[in-house]
């Protein structure tokens, strides 16, 4: 009776689970197996598995996704590790101005990624642009958004609006590490750097693969400064999956094809979280 | 199952329905009963946020004047907004949008897709509307399959904006004369082009602000070049050629003119960045819409000191490059009537005429060669060029895929500018796309 009415009470989340989550899975995949056209619905017909075999001939998909997973590592690395120094910098009681600038540092992240975007358009302009002024006045010349820069260009931006996040959560996780082993450490004679490195590593070890998976599985997202900058160009060099899916399913109506890439897309991710998150517990 | 979730479901929308505003009555006016209607109907227009939005906006107050049982509410959005918000109103039981307006590339589709109304009986039965007045290749945009499913609302069609401060400074005449023997003209050929491009780019400003942003900007840009050179993406029967000797030299020439003419590491620039190079007087020339020259000679204006020095021409070869947006009735739309009402009184050649003089884009024959027009407008000159552009003008791509095309050919041809693939291979590659775009079931 007991355990019967521990999971009636789970009931009402499971059905807004099945209801919210799981009905546009399933639909999705069920379009997926079909030659759903939005402009020819009813025509609509049954072709198995034939969009995934299709997409193994398809070059584009493979470099959208090749392409994220270059920015998504460049991203999501970076502000690691500039977000674990700041946060190690910030935590440190002998910080000048710790609390003004643990404000002023998160405001990049109340910026709407499309804002970001445009904002970023022109002051990384060729001609009007004031960053690319800036370099040039220090003798540097930088196309940022060449064929070989462009997708890096797109990393750096995300590592400016998204790096407060890392420094956030690190920042949270340091603060609430127990202070008697580094004191234990410090009467041991243990330097600083062995001290971060044998205690604060493994101790942030969660708050770490939360964050990591946390920013990984939003940079996947990243589709607002692809469509505000480059739109995918130069050629496809800065087309990313989420931005191809769209053109597929969005521009081009084709919602069966589209949903085809979204479940390639979402067993990538499945592998690439699973994977980290075993190495990271492991080790 | 189905009939226990089906019972609640049915409540459910019974009780959406009987909570939403009873203001709107599926009864107009038809084209036989004339504009006397007793139930009073509110009309949904999606449109874009564009200048020539706020003129239409404007005129409709005296539209509603005129027919007060109907109402016009209007939702006007970004571009990139529409066609999502279009496609979900065809797809629903009743239309979201009474009247809608649809972009030169999405016609075909729409219309084969069966979204919209055939008009060509309101067409017939509007007395004194005069139809054959819209100029012909805006007219055929519209024409399906030998059915009329769009009214031309306004046009954006490619010419080529020039400084022409630039072009009549006699030092720089002096130069060009001395440097190729022959006078500093406005370009008629692109070989001329390049070479006059080059010119100003050596005497220290950027020859063309050009725009091979990849996907639609750099289609619409090079298409231009593409029939300057004698080339087309298909030709008179269907097939592509894309890749023929005459698409070789126009994408051989584009590409030379965005390196030796064009401001540096331009590369993503769409038309924001060269409208604003040009503004800035940082480039002589532009291939962009016809009716950015009145926005650029605005003494209030992006141009600043330089208002009044631009001046609109052909592009070189004649033929342009040729955008509209057409004003179309969903088939879903239980208005029908009062949306022709509304379409056709705008389009009509009086609203039109004071439509333009407002400075809306012309689209009719009779408004541009109007000296009221000129007068109250921008001057004869201007409304005879456009006109000039428009009669000789061919849609950026048409059939149902032609979104598709647009934005493929414009992958490769971007590849090409940003030198990772031969102007061959992505030719090549540009026409066999363009196939497997056609030939897809």
């Amino acid at each position: 009776m007991h355990i019967a009415f521990r999971y009636r009470l789970l009931l009402p989340l499971i059905t807004a689970l099945l209801l919210i989550v799981g009905y546009p899975l399933g639909f999705s995949f069920w379009v997926s197996l079909q030659d759903y056209r939005l402009t020819a619905i009813e025509g609509a017909t049954w072709i198995g598995i034939e969009h995934y075999i299709a997409l193994l001939r398809n070059n584009s998909f493979w470099t959208a996704l090749r392409n994220t997973l270059v920015f998504v590592a460049t991203a999501v690395s970076l502000e690691l590790l500039l977000g674990l120094s700041l946060a190690m910098l910030l935590h440190r009681r002998t910080t000048l101005g710790r609390n003004f600038f643990r404000s002023i540092l998160l405001t990049p992240m109340f910026i709407t990624p499309i804002a970001v975007g445009l904002m970023f358009r022109f002051l990384l302009n060729s001609q009007l642009g004031v960053i690319t002024k800036l370099t040039e006045a220090i003798g540097l010349r930088i196309d940022w958004f060449s064929a070989q820069n462009a997708l890096l260009t797109l990393a750096l931006i995300d590592v400016w609006q998204w790096t407060p996040f890392m420094l956030l959560l690190l920042l949270a996780g340091l603060e609430a590490l127990p202070e008697e082993p580094f004191e234990a450490a410090r009467v041991d004679g243990a330097s600083a750097w062995q001290s971060f490195w044998h205690l604060t590593l493994p101790m942030l070890r969660p708050t770490l693969l939360a964050a990591i998976v946390i920013r990984m599985l939003d940079a996947f997202k990243v589709y607002e400064y692809v469509y505000a900058i480059t739109r995918g160009g130069p050629g496809e060099s800065t087309e990313t999956i989420q931005y191809h899916i769209y053109r597929v399913g969005f521009l081009y109506y084709r919602l069966g094809e589209a949903s085809a890439m979204a479940y390639v897309l979402i067993a990538v991710i499945l592998v690439l979280v699973v994977t980290l998150f075993y190495s990271l517990r492991r080790a | 199952m189905k009939r226990f979730l089906l019972k609640p479901l049915l409540t459910f929308a019974l009780a959406l329905t009987a909570c939403a505003p009873m203001t709107t009555t599926p009864v107009a006016p038809s084209p036989e009963s004339g504009p006397a209607s007793v139930q009073p109907v509110t009309l949904t227009v999606i449109m874009e946020q564009v200048p020539d939005y706020d003129i239409v906006a404007e005129l409709t107050k005296e539209f509603e004047a005129k027919y007060p049982s109907i109402n016009i509410e209007f939702e006007a959005m970004p571009y990139d907004a529409m066609r999502d918000k279009l496609l979900t109103s065809f797809l629903a039981s009743k239309a979201t949008y009474d009247v809608i307006i649809v972009d030169n590339p999405w016609m075909d589709e729409f219309a084969k897709a069966g979204f919209l109304l055939p008009l060509d009986d309101y067409i017939a039965k509007e007395t004194g509307y005069d139809f054959e007045d819209f100029v012909g290749p805006l007219r055929e945009i519209g024409r399906v399959e030998g059915k009329i499913y769009g009214i031309p609302y306004y046009n954006y069609a490619l010419g080529l904006i020039v400084r022409q401060d630039l072009f009549d400074d006699p030092d720089y005449q002096a130069k060009f004369k001395a440097k190729h023997g022959e006078a500093l003209q406005i370009p008629t050929t692109l070989e001329g082009y390049l070479k006059v491009a080059k010119f100003f780019k050596e005497q220290g400003i950027h020859g063309i602000a050009m725009q091979p942003q990849r996907g639609y900007k750099v289609f619409e840009e090079w298409k231009n070049w593409l029939y300057a050179a004698g080339g087309n993406l298909l030709d008179e029967q269907g097939n592509v050629i894309i890749d023929n000797a005459a698409a070789q030299k126009a994408l051989e020439l584009y590409i030379t003119a965005y390196r030796e003419a064009a401001p540096p590491s331009s590369l993503n620039w769409g038309f924001d960045e060269s409208l604003r190079a040009v503004a800035a007087g940082e480039a002589a020339t532009m291939i962009s819409y016809n009716w950015m020259l009145p926005t650029l000679n605005k003494p209030d204006g992006p141009a600043g000191n330089l208002a009044g020095k631009f001046a609109l021409y052909e592009v070189p070869g004649g033929k342009a490059v040729l955008g509209a947006w057409h004003w179309a009735i969903p088939k879903n739309t239980a208005s029908a009537d009062a949306a022709w009402t509304f379409i056709a009184w705008l389009t009509s050649k009086e609203t039109d005429k004071q439509r333009v003089i407002k400075g809306g884009a012309p689209i009719r024959i009779s408004v541009m060669k109007d000296p009221e027009v000129w007068q109250k407008g921008f001057g004869q000159q201007y409304y005879e060029t456009v006109l000039k552009i428009l009669e000789d003008a061919e849609p950026l791509a048409r059939g149902t895929r032609a979104e598709e095309i647009i934005n493929e050919v414009g992958t490769f041809l971007n590849s090409a500018v940003a030198g990772s693939m031969s102007v061959n291979d992505a030719l090549k590659a540009a026409a066999e796309k363009t196939r497997e775009i056609i030939n897809r079931p």
